[in-house]
């Protein structure tokens, strides 16, 4: 079984992508609209700059070699929702071509292309048998990223564009339902003849449309017939494809250069152009190169990549231990706390770790000065917090000293200390906190 | 005529000419400092812009081509939209959907296209400009069979915002009069970088400085398949040139020949893929069966309101693009193009300007035209696509007479952004010859 | 020109012929064809241009603004609730 995608992803600009309408959602059908995304006659497409930039940062992020030279082309066709009955788009020259896509930070997919084109507008079925069109969307920048048919399942599919999403998003801030406004024309062949779903939205539909047509057409072989090359669409209802029309050849697009446009040179701009590494590589090298466990590390970069770059600061510093334990440790725990700290930098962080590391200050002081210069409470306040906090703590023990007991065999049994301690001070201690505490002078005893 | 003469009288001047489709009902210029009319292919909010075709009636566009809005800023009144071949699609604007203009030195002959209804108006109205566009000529010949000055800037000097498109590698927007200071008057008018247009923001400023073209080269290959009176009238004028102290040079331009093919493959390849927008929904006619597949509603309205010749380029630029095709006549073509770019500009090396006569005969008469297969229509084009394919700059000055009065021109084409040249040398040509003015009588 | 590539041609174009119109059509094409047969023999020529005139690195700043009306756009055209009314999809 062979599977290749086609991902529309619209992109984040301000306006549309050769008009200056607004890109926002509009109030209603057709007010985000002019002239030129109208088709209208004597009208005409100046490129929005900002949809290169989103286009070259796309192409890097797939590991796609940069065009030096970036130019548009026509593609014909007529349908009610294309203003001009042609769309610009890129055909002989995307801005990106040969990549990889490394799914899982293990299996590659290979990237055949990735290119700039425009939204067409939406259409709605009506009642009476005619149709109503709303051009809001017409003009909408869009990246289309081609996939070559390396994925096995329709599984796959999903989590090869649920990864896809998190890291486009880390690097071009897409809106919070990116889900719903990525669109994928999906092909698939279960024998040797492929068909098209066009246009399914969102991931889970993506799914549902290629195992229902894995099932259609293990169906057909099975019965001994011959799969039909045709296109296709889903039913989103129904949770079924169905048959469109034959696919379409190439030779109907016609496609020709827009010379309205020209050319553009963004060699330069290629490679000004810095995208930042996405979480789930940093995730794969932190594991890699620091040894740090999966699990960990991708606590790290979900927390932020703030977080994850003051970890690498550290082992730079001190040594890949320390940064482990005090990083992933207390600076993690206080971290919400430091974001909102205007007075607080990384470098005083890692002034304080390194006294540590040189032996300049005590384990229970390094904890003490992290949590101080973090949260900007002062160091006398926080010793009697903390010392308010292991009384509450040693009354509970002394009070129920069979849990050290358990504890010795068990370390869960902390839990019940931590549990009691929080509901006793109700939420005047972090959790973190009350773990290391409860933990502390649990091991005291033991 | 006065501006006042002129309003008065434009309805009894349209029925004698044709030139309008679309005038104004004003009768006072107000403060207005000239008149003007505009091609119809060019959006105008105050009238309805058909662009010459049936499918665009109905069509009231919400905003003004920027050449018209600049002549507007400068004092002018735009009076009305002139009559053109559909689409551009023509070279005798017999193709209009709407009235087909007269010739005023002979009302039984055409005005030459797609811009006849420009050349007409510049040729009868006294103290009048009007924009016209050029894609394969459109501009110099109906210049030339109306007696009248044409200019074509060089493609990208004159924004495009506004114009329907025909060919959008190919349109420019120039200017028609029967003054020749017109054209040095209104050029700086309607030049210059416009946002709304990236093909006009790579321009150099246009400077006019009065540079002068002191030698011309005329290609061998232009002077093939002249009738009499038009190769008559253009030797007299190389001597009258000779006698102005420029210099006249035959030279080989083996390229020409490729022009015209490689014109046409591009021009009808853009022009079909512009033209597929024109389906019955959103501007012109929209009043179909709404319960018809769209398929059949978009074929229903093409077919029932595009005339014959634009349905013949619409298949012929379709066919020229389609996969199988595209490579042998859509691709060479734009190789063809820089080719034929890079011949000019080897020529106008050694010389200021090419020179040639506009069109290879006069005026023809309507029922003429009507006999014409589609490749001789396309063929008498052979003297003006070659510059219109390169984007260079051309213009057609009056040159000469028949024996019936029919006037003859001859076309001066320079390198990209030369235009000042030639406005120089319109107006010194007109101090040289005795143009003579159609007589018109309403 | 093959009748049969005019076919394909017309329904492409969305144009409807009839069978004097594509006979006529068909004779006009090939005839044209013919004429362009020339443009074989033209010289292979080194350089790349999408206009006459390099245009090149024009773009606008992503700045949001609307500059119609609505209203005014919709004014001609035939609409429903604000929708643009179009033929059946299918």
């Amino acid at each position: 079984m062979k599977i290749g995608l086609e991902v529309h992803v619209q992109l984040p600009t301000k306006s549309k992508m050769f008009c200056s309408c607004p890109t926002t959602d509009a109030e209603g059908p057709n007010m985000h609209v002019c002239p030129t995304c109208l088709g209208m006659p004597g009208s005409r497409p100046v490129l929005n700059k900002k949809v290169l930039e989103y286009g070259i940062m796309l192409a890097k992020m797939l590991g796609c070699s940069v065009a030096d030279t970036a130019w548009f082309s026509r593609k014909t066709y007529f349908y009610p929702d294309m203003s001009k009955s042609v769309q610009i788009t890129q055909y002989d020259n995307p801005i990106g071509v040969k990549g990889m896509y490394y799914l899982n930070g293990k299996k590659p997919i290979r990237i055949t292309r990735i290119h700039l084109e425009e939204d067409p507008g939406k259409t709605k079925r009506v009642g009476d048998l005619s149709s109503l069109i709303d051009y809001n969307r017409s003009g909408i920048p869009l990246a289309e990223i081609v996939t070559e048919p390396d994925l096995k399942t329709p599984a796959e599919a999903r989590e090869f564009l649920g990864e896809l999403i998190q890291d486009i998003r880390h690097i071009i801030d897409l809106p919070g339902d990116g889900e719903r406004s990525i669109r994928c024309d999906c092909n698939i062949s279960v024998g040797v003849e492929r068909c098209e779903v066009k246009n399914v939205t969102g991931l889970k539909n993506v799914e549902r449309a290629l195992t229902f047509e894995v099932i259609r057409q293990t169906k057909i072989l099975k019965a001994g017939g011959k799969i039909d090359r045709e296109t296709r669409r889903f039913d989103e209802q129904r949770g079924v494809t169905i048959s469109v029309r034959k696919k379409e050849f190439e030779a109907d697009y016609g496609y020709i250069d827009e010379p309205d446009l020209g050319i553009y040179h963004i060699k330069a701009m290629a490679e000004s152009i810095k995208i930042k590494e996405s979480p789930l590589k940093r995730t794969m090298r932190l594991s890699s190169e620091y040894g740090l466990n999966e699990k960990a590390a991708k606590q790290l970069v979900a927390t932020s990549m703030d977080l994850a770059d003051l970890f690498e600061r550290v082992a730079k510093a001190t040594d890949v231990q320390i940064a482990k334990t005090w990083v992933a440790g207390a600076v993690s725990a206080n971290w919400k706390a430091f974001e909102a700290n205007d007075k607080a930098d990384e470098d005083g962080i890692v002034d304080i770790i390194s006294k540590f590391a040189d032996g300049k200050i005590t384990d229970t002081e390094c904890n003490l000065e992290l949590k101080a210069y973090m949260t900007g409470k002062d160091t006398e306040s926080l010793k009697g917090a903390a010392a308010d906090l292991d009384a509450v703590i040693s009354e509970y023990l002394d009070k129920n000293p069979a849990i050290v007991e358990d504890y010795r065999k068990n370390e869960k049994a902390a839990n019940r200390v931590i549990g009691f301690v929080m509901k006793q001070t109700g939420g005047a201690y972090s959790s973190a906190d009350v773990v290391t505490a409860a933990t502390r002078l649990l091991k005291e005893r033991l | 005529m006065t501006m006042q003469t002129v309003l008065s009288d434009i309805g009894s001047i349209n029925d004698k000419y044709v030139m309008f489709n679309r005038f104004t009902e004003d009768s006072d210029p107000g403060d207005s400092k000239f008149l003007f009319s505009a091609k119809d292919n060019l959006t105008s909010k105050d009238f309805e812009t058909c662009c010459g075709s049936r499918i665009l009636e109905g069509y009231h566009p919400v905003f003004d081509a920027t050449a018209i809005a600049k002549m507007r800023n400068a004092g002018g009144k735009l009076i009305g939209k002139t009559n053109m071949d559909e689409f551009g699609f023509g070279t005798f604007s017999a193709n209009s959907g709407f009235g087909i203009p007269r010739n005023p030195f002979d009302l039984e002959r055409a005005c030459g296209g797609s811009s006849g209804g420009s050349a007409c108006a510049a040729a009868v109205i006294e103290d009048h400009v009007s924009l016209g566009v050029s894609t394969g000529g459109s501009i110099c010949c109906p210049a030339s069979f109306c007696g009248v000055y044409g200019i074509a800037p060089t493609y990208g000097r004159v924004s495009r915002y506004g114009l329907i498109d025909y060919g959008n590698s190919l349109d420019k927007i120039g200017l028609l009069s029967a003054k020749a200071s017109d054209l040095t008057r209104y050029l700086p008018v309607i030049s210059g970088r416009d946002e709304r247009d990236p093909t006009s923001c790579v321009q150099p400023e246009l400077e006019i400085k009065g540079d002068r073209i002191r030698s011309v080269a005329v290609p061998k290959e232009a002077a093939e398949g002249l009738s009499k009176d038009v190769s008559e009238a253009f030797l007299n004028s190389l001597e009258t040139l000779k006698g102005m102290g420029i210099d006249v040079e035959y030279v080989d331009m083996p390229a020409l020949k490729y022009a015209m093919p490689a014109y046409y493959v591009l021009a009808t390849s853009e022009a079909s893929t512009n033209l597929a927008r024109y389906v019955g929904m959103r501007y012109g006619h929209q009043d179909g069966d709404l319960s018809l597949k769209f398929d059949d509603y978009f074929t229903y309205f093409r077919s029932k309101y595009f005339g014959d010749e634009a349905k013949r380029r619409i298949l012929l630029g379709t066919y020229t693009r389609m996969a199988g095709f595209r490579d042998r006549y859509y691709a060479k073509a734009l190789k063809v193009r820089m080719y034929v770019i890079d011949a000019y500009k080897q020529i106008l090396k050694d010389h200021d300007a090419v020179l040639a006569p506009t069109m290879p005969f006069v005026a023809p008469r309507f029922d003429d035209i009507s006999k014409m297969t589609p490749v001789e229509s396309y063929k008498a084009d052979y003297l003006t696509v070659p510059a219109n394919l390169a984007g260079t700059p051309h213009l057609s000055v009056p040159c000469g007479y028949n024996a019936d009065g029919m006037p003859i021109g001859m076309q001066f084409v320079a390198d990209h952004w030369n235009e000042d040249r030639l406005l120089t040398m319109a107006n010194e040509w007109d101090k040289a010859f005795d143009v003579r003015k159609a007589e018109v009588s309403l | 020109m093959d009748r049969e590539i005019v076919e394909r041609v017309a329904r492409a174009a969305h144009i409807s012929l009839t069978e004097e119109e594509l006979a006529k059509y068909s004779q006009d094409l090939t005839d044209i064809l013919d004429y362009f047969k020339i443009l074989d023999e033209a010289p292979d020529f080194e350089g790349f241009g999408v206009n006459p005139i390099e245009v090149a690195d024009v773009v606008r700043e992503d700045e949001p603004k609307m500059e119609f009306d609505p209203d005014e756009l919709l004014k001609d055209m035939n609409t429903y609730d604000g929708y643009v009314r179009g033929p059946r999809l299918s």
